[in-house]
């Protein structure tokens, strides 16, 4: 507690430095976050075992919790690559939320 | 980046987010804060609307016998009728129905000369669009709210202690005190603040987050208000008539039965709209004040046939999950509790404004001696933050205040006399940032909070002398009582002794 607040820490206060990893970050907190979030709903929406307009509702409800989590996620993983691995899980979630569509698609 | 803990990166989130969006975020809490008693501030803003005793469905006589006799050839009526919180009565024709109107006045049935003004609506619009284009509004504020959460919950996480650190307070300890201000103010609130920062983004849902809405209807709106009513498709339209059919001249039913019924149904009531009136297809259609219940009411309504006054559409009840999200919205709207629940609301919207005010000072405060350790860039950057934090927290409180004097004092019959309220908002505004940028920074901080607080501590004084009518005591109790603690802020920063330990590093450096 004291050490957090101590007049010896000026490493930790050198915010200036925007690195690239740092943006990488950002942008995956941001874009890659939302983007996984779509997923994710989308894809909580179809499994959901309830009515349409009832899974639409939870699923919707509950996204900007899921969308939370990724943003912090994004900043509390060991480095940017594994971040963007992580909400790279996107992509089977908007398979499973848009199978309909894409089978629609692809004939 | 590589060897940070999760900690500190979270830390690096909390101050960046919190900095950026805190600015935008303040402002958003504090007109908030200030749209819970908007029909308040609006009575304020209103001074010709006289106060009156009349129940609503005397009013609504009232209001009808006035359009059957100057618009007997509207296709549609509209009334606004007066409630425990506003004692207007309005009345507009056609298809409008948000807010607009004439007033009327319920004793003798005449319209009122009424000032124009933005009203208390602009400090709820501004709360939800910032005053850009609505949709835009919406997406700016939410991505402000969506920051909220992420600083809200990284500040939990670098707090960790922070039930400990609760009970800790050491005033007058110059960065300390800041920081034990910003963490008591958080803590003391947060399940308020992760509410109202939660249900503030649920109220625009399928804005923000339409994936399954596109996964699961192709984004078809239409589709998607059918399956949330559980109406099939042949019920969609209800209520209105096909056009071709015209039917016969017929006398209005009786207003006050079908008011009464009405409002068993629905509890008091905001306003109706009589359709086709004095023919055989009329249609009343009458619309329950938000706040009858916790769920969020809005475009709810009760439809009557206009000639037999039978019940054709009784309002349908929410389906469970259509419900726990109108219970989320109307958790942040704040309709419902009466009184006290607008109280409880506004204190705790202050201590979130206070929360976040403390933490954009926080963060200057902080760096405040360090500037030379970063190079001109990091210097300019917090000389920058720390007069934006003047103008925001202090030049935006001046700019809402301002917005009142100057409903008072522009000219009765100006043109567009509610948009030059805004204008005079925004730069007095605008002006705030240019003193912050052109004074020193504790000297802007005093002059602005001691403007603020002589405007507020001025406000009864103003309505008597221009004015001399309403009666508005519980608003100027209160905005004597925020004059006072404004004006203390303000005295405080001019005693050397509080700030002494920075300001001698102020010097050295």
């Amino acid at each position: 507690m004291r050490r957090e607040r101590g007049a010896t820490r000026p490493q930790g206060l050198q915010t200036v430095n925007l690195s690239w990893p740092m943006l990488s970050r950002i942008v995956a907190a941001v874009l890659g976050g939302y983007a996984f979030t779509y997923a994710f709903t989308a894809a909580l929406a179809r499994l959901l075992p309830l009515q349409p307009a009832d899974a639409l509702i939870v699923a919707t409800v509950l996204s900007f919790a899921v969308y939370t989590g990724a943003i912090l996620w994004a900043f509390a993983c060991r480095s940017a690559t594994r971040a963007w691995a992580g909400l790279a899980l996107g992509v089977p979630l908007a398979l499973i939320g848009f199978w309909p569509q894409l089978l629609e698609r692809l004939g | 980046m590589k060897q940070k803990t999760i900690t500190q990166s979270l830390s690096w989130l909390h101050t960046w987010s919190g900095l950026l969006f805190g600015w935008v975020l303040f402002a958003i809490f504090l007109t908030g804060t200030l749209a819970v008693f908007d029909k308040e501030i609006d009575n304020w803003l209103r001074p010709e609307i006289p106060a009156h005793s009349l129940d609503s469905r005397e009013a609504a006589q009232t209001a009808l016998d006035y359009l059957q006799a100057r618009h007997p050839h509207a296709r549609t009526w509209n009334i606004g009728l007066p409630n425990e919180r506003a004692p207007t009565l309005s009345v507009s024709t056609g298809e409008q129905r948000r807010g607009g109107g004439q007033a009327l006045d319920p004793e003798t049935g005449e319209l009122l000369q009424v000032r124009e003004t933005a009203g208390g609506g602009f400090f709820f619009r501004f709360h939800f669009t910032l005053n850009l284009p609505r949709l835009l509004g919406i997406w700016v504020v939410g991505l402000a709210a969506m920051a909220m959460l992420a600083a809200l919950v990284s500040g939990i996480v670098i707090h960790k202690k922070f039930f400990k650190e609760f009970f800790t307070f050491r005033p007058a300890k110059g960065q300390r005190s800041w920081l034990d201000a910003h963490n008591a103010t958080g803590v003391l609130v947060l399940p308020f603040h992760l509410m109202i920062t939660y249900t503030g983004l649920v109220i625009f849902y399928l804005i923000y987050m339409p994936a399954a809405s596109d996964a699961l209807f192709g984004g078809d709106r239409e589709a998607l208000n059918r399956a949330l009513r559980g109406m099939p498709e042949q019920h969609a339209g209800q209520g209105r008539q096909p056009p071709q059919e015209v039917a016969g001249p017929a006398p209005l039913t009786a207003l006050p039965p079908l008011l009464a019924e009405a409002e068993r149904v629905l509890g008091p009531l905001a306003s109706l709209s009589i359709h086709n009136p004095g023919r055989g297809d009329a249609r009343i259609e009458v619309r329950p004040l938000l706040g009858n219940r916790i769920e969020l009411t809005k475009g709810q309504s009760m439809v009557f046939d206009g000639v037999t006054g039978k019940v054709l559409r009784a309002p349908a009840e929410s389906r469970p999950s259509l419900l726990t999200q109108r219970v989320l919205a109307g958790m942040h709207f704040a309709q419902f509790g009466g009184y006290p629940m607008r109280w409880l609301y506004f204190v705790c919207g202050l201590a979130s404004c206070a929360m976040i005010a403390t933490g954009l000072v926080l963060f200057t405060v902080k760096r405040r001696r360090r500037h030379d350790g970063e190079g001109a860039l990091g210097a300019a950057l917090y000389t920058g933050a720390e007069r934006i934090n003047v103008s925001v927290v202090a030049g935006l409180a001046l700019a809402c205040v301002g917005l009142l004097w100057a409903n008072r004092l522009l000219p009765f019959e100006l043109a567009q006399r509610g948009g030059w309220e805004v204008r005079v908002f925004f730069l007095i505004w605008l002006a705030t940032l240019l003193h912050a940028c052109l004074r020193p920074w504790l000297r802007a901080w005093q002059e602005q909070l001691g403007l603020t607080a002589a405007l507020c501590l001025g406000l009864p004084l103003l309505n008597v002398v221009t004015v001399n009518r309403g009666d508005y005591i519980p608003l100027e109790v209160t905005i004597l009582v925020i004059g006072g603690l404004l004006a203390a802020c303000a005295w405080k920063i001019g005693q050397p002794a509080p700030e002494r330990a920075l300001r001698v590093r102020t010097e050295v450096n």
